[in-house]
C-alpha cells in the first residue's frame, strides 16, 4: 500500500477509537456511496454525525482541517443526505471533522471540529 | 394555538407578528419565511448564538414562519420572539398564553434596546397580551398606562421566568411627568421685540403659523424657541402621540409635557423632513407633531421641500408611499418660518444700509411667494435692537413666559368651547364658510374692514386670514364679538403689511 493511504487508514482507526472514548457511538465506517465515501458515521446525543477524518504529517503547508474546502463540504452534505435517506434516519444530523496531525516524533494529535456547516450551507 | 408573537412597525403602529416554528431532522439550518428583510434574516445567527450561550444547541432543520405572510417584517426586534419560538418548539420553555416578545439579541444572550417599544406596548394593551421588552426600553413603556410588561436584560432571565424558577422585574407605571421645565429662553429674557412677542402669543393661542422677517442677529431664532414654552402643556393624549413618534424613531424620551421644538436646516432633504426612506421612518415634521417646526432661512429652502409641507400643514398628517407600503405619520405642527428681508439682510434697518439692487430684492421676495405663504396667518418684522437697547441691563423686563401661557390657555379654552361642537380645535383651522357665518363683527368694525380692504387691496383670502387672527386676538382679550381694535391689530400682521419693501 502506498504510504499516504496507510497513513490515512491509521488515522481513521485512531479517530474511531478517540471518538468512542469521547462518547460517540460508532454506527458505520468507510461507507461507499455513488457520490463519494463517508469515513465514519457515529451517533451522539440523539444526533447522527458524519465524521470526515483528515490526517497529515506536520510540516506540510496546510493543517489537515484546512484541506476541507467548500466543494468537499458540499460533497459531504450531498453524500450525507443520501446516506441518511438510505438508512431512513429522520432526526437531526451534522458534519464533524477529525483532524489528525502526525508530529515529527511520529506521535499523532487529534482535534475535532464540530458542526462545520453551522447552518450556512444549504443542502 | 400559536402563542409566541413579535411585532413589526408600520408607520407609528405596531402590528402583531405570529412566530411559528417547525423543527425537523436533517442538517442544521434555520430558514425564515414571511417577507423578512435583511436584518430579520440575519436574526438566525444571533438567535443560535444566544441560545447556545444558554447551553441549548439547536439541531436539525428549523423553519420559522412570520405570519401574516404578506406584510414585510423589518428590524432586529424580532430576534427575541424567534429565539423563544424555537425554545418553545424544543420544549425548553412553556409559554402558557399568547404573549408578545420584542428585543434584539446579542451573541452572548443579552437583550438590546430596540425602537418601537411604545407602539408595541399600545398593541399589547389593545390585545390584552403580556409583553416582554428589553431593559433599555423600560422607561418609555412605563409611561404607557394599563399594560402588563416585564423587562428583560438577558435571555437567561427570560427563560428562568418562563420556566417558573425565578421572576423577572415587572414594569411599574412611571412617575408622573414633571409639570414643566424652566422656559428656555423665557420671554422676559428677550429684550424689546414687543410686536414679535405679541405675534407669538397670538400664534400660540390660535395655532396660527408665523413668518418672522428681520435682519441677521435680530433674535428670530431666540423668539421661535421661546414659542414652545408659551404653548399650553401637552395633554395626556398628545403626550402619548409625541412619545409614539419618538419611540418609532428610537429617540430617547423626555417625559416632560413641554412641546417638541424641531429646527430644520435649509439643506435638509425632503425625506428627512417628511419621512420615508427605504425602511420607512417618520421625518422631522412628525417629530415636531403637537409642537413647533422652525424653518430658519425660509427663502433658502428648496422649492419641492416647501411644497411637500403644504398638505401636512392643512391635514395634520403626512402620508408616505413607497414600494414597501404606504403609511401615515402624524404631522400637526405650528410652523414658524424666519427669513431676512433681502439678500444682504439690512433692508429697512435703521443703521446699516441695504446694498441690494431692487431687482435682487424682487427676486428674493419671489422665492418666498407661493402656496406655503397662504398657510401663514401672521407676518411680523423683527427689527434689530439699537446699541442703547442692547446694553441696557436693568429697567423694564417684559412679561415672563408663564404669564403669557396662562392667557394662551384661557384663549384655547374659549375656542374649545366655541368650536368643539363644530369639530374644530382652534381658530386657524376654521374653514372659510364657518368663518363668515360664525364670526361676529360689530357695525363699526365692518365699516372699518371694508374701508381698509379697499385701500390696501386685501384679497378674499387675505380677509379670511385677518378675520381668523382678529378672532384669536378677541379670544385673548376675552371679548365676544370683533371690534375695530381687534381688526386693526390683525391687519398689522397681514402678509406684506409691515414689510420694509411695502413702506
Amino acid at each position: 500500500m502506498a504510504k499516504h493511504i496507510e497513513l490515512g487508514a491509521a488515522g481513521e482507526a485512531l479517530a474511531a477509537r478517540e471518538l468512542s472514548r469521547l462518547g460517540y457511538r460508532l454506527v458505520d465506517a468507510n461507507v461507499r456511496m455513488r457520490m463519494g465515501e463517508l469515513d465514519i458515521i457515529a451517533e451522539e446525543d440523539g444526533e447522527m454525525v458524519v465524521v470526515e477524518v483528515r490526517t497529515r504529517t506536520i510540516g506540510r503547508m496546510l493543517p489537515p482541517e484546512a484541506t476541507v474546502g467548500p466543494s468537499k463540504i458540499r460533497k459531504l452534505v450531498r453524500t450525507g443526505t443520501a446516506y441518511m435517506d438510505r438508512i431512513g434516519w429522520e432526526g437531526p444530523w451534522r458534519i464533524d471533522i477529525a483532524a489528525i496531525t502526525v508530529g515529527p516524533d511520529g506521535k499523532p494529535a487529534l482535534e475535532i471540529f464540530r458542526d462545520i456547516t453551522v447552518g450556512i450551507i444549504e443542502p | 394555538m400559536n402563542v409566541v408573537n413579535g411585532v413589526t412597525l408600520r408607520g407609528i403602529e405596531a402590528l402583531k407578528v405570529e412566530v411559528e416554528v417547525e423543527m425537523t431532522g436533517g442538517l442544521f439550518a434555520i430558514s425564515v419565511v414571511g417577507l423578512p428583510d435583511a436584518t430579520v434574516k440575519e436574526a438566525r445567527e444571533r438567535v443560535r448564538a444566544a441560545l447556545r450561550s444558554l447551553g441549548l444547541s439547536v439541531k436539525g432543520r428549523v423553519a420559522v414562519n412570520l405570519a401574516p405572510a404578506d406584510i414585510p417584517k423589518e428590524g432586529a426586534l424580532i430576534d427575541l420572539p424567534i429565539a423563544i419560538g424555537i425554545a418553545h418548539a424544543m420544549g425548553e420553555v412553556r409559554v402558557a398564553r399568547p404573549t408578545i416578545f420584542m428585543g434584539e439579541l446579542a451573541l452572548d444572550g443579552r437583550v438590546r434596546r430596540v425602537r418601537g417599544a411604545v407602539p408595541a406596548a399600545l398593541l399589547a394593551r389593545k390585545l390584552g397580551f403580556p409583553l416582554f421588552i428589553p431593559e433599555g426600553n423600560a422607561r418609555e413603556v412605563s409611561l404607557v398606562k394599563g399594560v402588563t410588561a416585564w423587562k428583560v436584560g438577558h435571555i437567561r432571565d427570560l427563560f428562568a421566568h418562563l420556566q417558573g424558577s425565578s421572576q423577572l422585574e415587572p414594569i411599574t407605571p412611571g412617575e408622573e411627568a414633571e409639570e414643566n421645565p424652566e422656559p428656555d429662553p423665557d420671554l422676559s429674557d428677550i429684550k424689546g421685540q414687543a410686536a414679535a412677542k405679541r405675534a407669538l402669543e397670538i400664534a400660540a393661542a390660535g395655532h396660527h403659523n408665523v413668518l418672522m422677517t428681520g435682519s441677521p442677529g435680530s433674535g428670530k431664532t431666540l423668539l421661535a424657541r421661546a414659542l414652545k414654552d408659551i404653548l399650553p402643556p401637552l395633554s395626556d393624549e398628545e403626550m402619548m402621540e409625541v412619545l409614539l413618534v419618538r419611540s418609532t424613531v428610537g429617540l430617547p424620551l423626555h417625559s416632560s409635557r413641554q412641546r417638541p421644538f424641531r429646527a430644520i436646516h435649509h439643506t435638509s432633504s425632503t425625506i428627512s423632513v417628511c419621512g420615508g426612506g427605504t425602511n420607512l421612518r417618520p421625518g422631522e415634521i412628525s417629530l415636531a407633531h403637537r409642537g413647533v417646526l422652525f424653518l430658519d432661512e425660509f427663502t433658502e429652502f428648496r422649492r419641492d421641500l416647501l411644497e411637500s409641507l403644504r398638505q401636512p400643514l392643512e391635514d395634520g398628517f403626512i402620508p408616505v408611499s413607497r414600494a414597501s407600503g404606504s403609511v401615515t405619520y402624524p404631522a400637526r405642527v405650528l410652523l414658524v418660518a424666519a427669513c431676512n428681508p433681502c439678500p444682504c439682510g439690512f433692508l429697512g434697518d435703521p443703521q446699516e444700509p441695504c446694498r441690494c439692487s431692487p431687482l435682487a430684492v424682487e427676486r428674493y421676495r419671489r422665492k418666498m411667494s407661493g402656496p406655503i405663504l397662504d398657510r401663514i396667518d401672521l407676518h411680523v418684522t423683527v427689527p434689530r435692537l439699537t446699541p442703547d437697547e442692547l446694553v441696557q441691563f436693568e429697567g423694564q423686563v417684559g412679561e415672563n413666559s408663564a404669564d403669557v401661557r396662562q392667557r394662551v390657555l384661557r384663549a384655547r379654552e374659549v375656542q374649545w368651547r366655541r368650536w368643539g361642537p363644530l369639530g374644530f380645535q382652534c381658530n386657524a383651522e376654521l374653514p372659510e364658510r364657518a368663518l363668515r357665518r360664525q364670526v361676529k363683527i360689530d357695525a363699526e368694525g365692518r365699516r372699518f374692514l371694508k374701508d381698509v380692504a379697499g385701500r390696501v387691496r386685501l384679497s378674499g383670502r387675505g380677509i379670511s386670514r385677518v378675520l381668523k387672527v382678529a378672532r384669536t386676538i378677541a379670544d385673548l382679550a376675552g371679548d365676544e364679538g370683533l371690534t375695530t381694535a381687534h381688526l386693526a391689530e390683525a391687519l398689522a400682521f397681514r402678509e406684506g403689511g409691515d414689510l420694509p419693501w411695502n413702506r
